[in-house]
């Protein structure tokens, strides 16, 4: 497949996942908003359904082929401790504007404009960690490439179909369960 | 009882994560968040891989532009002054942290958590505590006010 091709597929599909998002009103940045405000159904709910339909459909994906299936995400960096520090460094941002990633593009596709300052501002973090940062700590980090599974030497479906078993439930009990 | 467990954003999130999952088998790749945006800094990734992938968010804008018009939710907003500050050093903070671990983000939540990725789950639990950390500190005491 060429990658003008694979581009103009990959956007039509940018254009679905957009709208789906906006109409589901999903900002993981929000979530967290309720989480700590004491009004965690919502969000829970949404990222458990995610969690329950990509965990399947990730696992099942493997007996289709043999480049597909679970993989490990990013890297973890320094035994973990760079992806705790990265991670608390990001969810700062996200509460301190009010979006996250999907969150920052969405506002931005319903005309809120601040957003595009946002999206803007990731230029000199980013710089300031690749061209100033990654050069200097590059030689101290352990990278490793690892999904759970893989760490307890098992097959993932010993771990998928439980997890999904258990969402499921917690999903269902959360949506029945009164306000 | 279908109602209770399923209401229009929950059919949303199901459709949203089934047309990943569906991106995932038909052209082996699927969303990703915050790596995305590096070629704003000129780094394409391996095959343009992370140019794909900010072409792809491009896509989810007008996404959710379609959205927002379709639902007569659009509506064009400035910034108003007092937002700008908290946007740049938002923005700057989001930069550094989805750079410094890549796959730091909301990927961690939409792919990382059911590929069963470790980078993810301390990816995860950092987020949940920086993101504790700003709103004690900051939100809560502008709420109380």
């Amino acid at each position: 497949m060429s990658f003008t091709l694979l581009v103009t597929i990959g956007f039509i599909f940018g254009i679905g996942l957009g709208f789906f998002v906006q109409r589901a009103g999903l900002c993981f940045a929000h979530g967290l908003g309720e989480i700590f405000v004491g009004k965690p159904k919502r969000i829970i709910r949404m990222t458990l359904l995610i969690f329950i339909i990509s965990a399947l459909g990730f696992y099942f994906s493997s007996f289709i082929s043999a480049d597909l299936g679970l993989k490990p995400i990013g890297e973890l960096r320094g035994f973990g401790f760079y992806n705790l520090l990265s991670g608390m460094i990001f969810g700062a941002g996200i509460i301190l504007n009010g979006g996250c990633i999907l969150g920052t593009l969405r506002q931005l596709g319903e005309g809120n404009l601040t957003f595009l300052i946002v999206l803007l501002s990731f230029i000199p973090g980013m710089a300031l960690v690749v061209f100033v940062l990654n050069p200097l700590l590059n030689h101290s980090y352990n990278v490793q490439n690892i999904i759970l599974p893989g760490l307890l030497n098992i097959d993932p479906g010993y771990i998928i179909f439980p997890s999904v078993l258990g969402a499921i439930i917690w999903y269902t009990i959360l949506s029945l369960k009164r306000n | 009882m279908f109602k209770q467990l399923f209401n229009k954003s929950m059919i949303m999130i199901i459709l949203f994560s089934t047309l990943n999952v569906i991106m995932y088998f038909s052209i082996k790749k699927f969303w990703i968040g915050g790596s995305s945006f590096l070629p704003m800094i000129g780094k394409l990734g391996p095959n343009n891989a992370l140019l794909f992938a900010f072409l792809v968010n491009m896509g989810v804008i007008v996404g959710a532009f379609l959205g927002a018009v379709f639902s007569k939710e659009f509506s064009l907003k400035t910034p108003q002054m007092k937002d700008i500050p908290k946007a740049i050093i938002g923005g700057i903070l989001i930069g550094i942290g989805i750079t410094l671990a890549p796959g730091t983000c909301t990927t961690s939540f939409v792919i990382g958590f059911p590929m069963l990725s470790i980078s993810s789950f301390i990816s995860g639990a950092g987020i949940f505590i920086g993101g504790y950390i700003v709103y004690l500190t900051i939100l809560k005491k502008n709420l109380s006010k």
